[in-house]
């Protein structure tokens, strides 16, 4: 029987949680089909392998001293090892940092239709079609392969993570891995600063809607200290040097998951939403009703946040 | 140095959005505007330069008014062009507009480096950078906000991105194909005389078959496109309605007593 396979993900032999939702993505796509869903883990050892065993039927492992690191040019190797082996009609990648990095080459190795950054597959008509999110998730779109074999990269949080507790079976698979063109030196932390906003209960956050520095500082911070909670930002706050990168919320800054989130000319853009999707009531103050930050708030205040917080200040008394 | 970098328009998010028949955005209600990841791509590619000489060329595919773009970053300082324009390889996926690209850096010969943003803000698939690297062959990297070019011009340290406030720091060689991140530089306004010079720098116009591109539109494409939507979500705000006033007193209210999170 074909399979629909995972590929595992980690850093330092800690396997990512996208990993523990594909595994669910595998089995629902692969019952669709008629198909049988498994992993392929490449690591340095086959400890991970068998940790990934609990949470599918059928896990592969590539063991090799190169794969102790994600490296593109190895990964994209090993895919293509494992799926010209094993019968794989589907390959399952995180849309992750390290994801994004080498699934449209595993895609091309196979010569294989690569639908990326996916939140949902249904198989209709012996068909996997995917749902992905377009301009910055104000739209959503339906696209199939038409290739025999696909890739797909799923965004964080598309699927439920499995629970651990099968007893899959591990098969080895070895490939003769030619050597890549990348050398890692280091990996260094970049974010410094003595705050740490994922402690705060309350958080007021600004995105680019607040248009400037002084602006920025002038509603949001203010807030913040009003409510006694902590300021924060969208990436775009950050990068134009508005505050500073410890306060941002988002895939490249900090998870939070405060009492109270308060976003505030944030689009909802889903590398934002996934560090803070966590927090108990969010609300969100943004001018364009349509804007998908709306889909995830509790309360919702269509308007001018240069109206709308000033006014919260005056009624916060 | 022979810098070449993808530039791609896209629309301002911020304008209305209605969808045709299920299948595209009505155009006629749409601002358009340089892709913001590319932004810091020209940026990156310019500060090479200056420090280490050479020449930076714009490829961006697309339909006639993409020519703006373009010009823009001729007014940031790029110096010549390439304009992609065949609505055979628009109406195709990232596989064949990717291919149509490789044909242009081709075209340019000699190149060092091919930059491009981590993502399009409209279809955010995070492919066509990878697709150029692999199909040309040249080492790669996505999420880039650092790039350091080694005294001899032919190695590359640069620092990709990862979750959570951490950087890999690799060494390639080069050509290279590599992604940029936001954040790594603050892209420059084109300058009046920028501007002005802009207009008289040269913009080569390709179609496929100047290209020799074989992969051609829905029929050259890998995947295939079912229909667009708004999305529909389970869980939706409670909308306060109301003026900034009324509803600014309504939501506190509600923060108190309701939620009772302040
Ligand atoms: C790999 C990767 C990692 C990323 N990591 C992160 C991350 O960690 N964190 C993060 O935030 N982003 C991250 N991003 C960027 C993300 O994709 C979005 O670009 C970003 O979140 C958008 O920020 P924003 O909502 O502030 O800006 P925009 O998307 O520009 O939204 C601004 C919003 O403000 C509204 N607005 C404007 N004026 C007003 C007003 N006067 N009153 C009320 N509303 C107004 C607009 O309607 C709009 O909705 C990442 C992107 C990539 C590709």
């Amino acid at each position: 029987m074909a399979r629909i396979l995972v590929i595992a993900e980690q850093r330092d032999g800690k396997l990512s949680e996208a990993t523990l939702e594909l595994c669910k993505a595998a089995k629902e796509i692969a019952s669709g089909l008629g198909a049988t869903p498994a992993a392929a883990v490449f690591f340095k050892d086959d400890s991970l392998a068998k940790e990934v065993a609990t949470y599918i039927p059928e896990v592969f492992a590539v063991v090799d001293g190169k794969l102790g690191a994600y490296d593109a040019d190895y990964y994209s190797q090993a895919v293509k090892a494992v799926v010209e082996a094993k019968d794989v009609k589907g390959v399952l990648i995180p849309h992750s940092y390290d994801g994004v990095d080498y699934a449209g080459k595993a895609a091309l190795a196979i010569g294989a239709g690569i639908v990326s950054n996916c939140n949902k597959a249904v198989v209709e008509g012996g068909a996997v079609v995917f749902t992905r999110n377009t301009y910055n998730g104000k739209i959503q779109e339906q696209k199939s392969v038409k290739t025999d074999k696909f890739v797909a990269t799923f965004e964080k949080g598309a699927y439920d993570k499995e629970a651990a507790g099968g007893a899959g079976s591990v098969t080895a698979v070895s490939v003769s891995l030619v050597d890549s063109r990348r050398k890692i030196k280091e990996i260094i932390a970049t974010v410094a600063g003595s705050v740490d906003i994922s402690q705060a209960k309350v958080i007021i956050a600004g995105g680019r809607g607040t248009k400037e520095k002084d602006k920025y500082n002038d509603v949001i911070v203010n807030l913040a200290k009003k409510l006694g909670g902590e300021f924060a930002a969208s990436r775009p706050v950050v990068d134009a040097g508005w505050t500073d990168a410890a306060r941002q919320v988002g895939q490249s800054g900090k998870t939070v998951a405060p009492v109270l989130y308060v976003a505030a000319g944030i689009s909802g853009a889903i590398q934002h939403v996934a560090g803070m999707k966590g927090s108990q009531c969010i609300v969100a103050i943004n001018k364009d009703p349509e804007a998908p930050i709306f889909n995830i708030a509790t309360y919702g205040i269509v308007g001018d946040l240069f109206e709308v917080i000033p006014a919260m200040m005056e009624a916060l008394g | 140095m022979k810098i070449v970098v993808l530039v791609k328009e896209v629309p301002d998010m911020e304008s209305k959005f209605k969808i045709i028949g299920d299948a595209k955005i009505d155009e006629s209600q749409i601002a358009f505007k340089m892709n913001d990841f590319d932004e810091y791509a020209v940026e990156a590619a310019l500060q090479l330069k200056e420090k280490l000489g050479g020449e930076v060329v714009i490829l961006s595919s697309g339909p006639e008014r993409v020519t703006k773009e373009v010009r823009q970053a001729f007014a940031m300082g790029a110096d010549w062009g390439i304009h992609v324009c065949d609505p055979q390889i628009d109406e195709g996926d990232n596989f064949v507009v990717a291919g149509a690209l490789v044909k242009a850096i081709e075209s340019v010969g000699g190149v060092d480096l091919v930059l491009t943003g981590v993502q399009a803000d409209d279809d955010q698939a995070a492919l066509t950078g990878v697709f150029v690297a692999d199909m040309m062959n040249f080492v790669h990297c996505t999420n880039v906000v650092k790039i350091e070019v080694g005294g001899d011009q032919k190695a590359l340290t640069v620092n990709r991105e990862l979750e959570g406030g951490l950087n890999e720091v690799l060494e390639m060689a080069m050509p290279a194909v590599l992604s940029i991140q936001s954040g790594i530089n603050q892209p420059r306004y084109p300058t009046l005389p920028g501007i002005m010079k802009a207009k008289k720098k040269r913009l080569d116009l390709k179609k496929a078959a100047d290209l020799g591109v074989s992969a051609l539109g829905e029929a050259g494409s890998k995947t295939k496109f079912h229909k667009m939507y708004f999305p529909v979500s389970e869980h939706k705000a409670e909308i306060i309605q109301g003026d900034a006033k009324a509803a600014a007193k309504t939501l506190v209210d509600k923060l108190r007593n309701e939620a009772k999170v302040i």
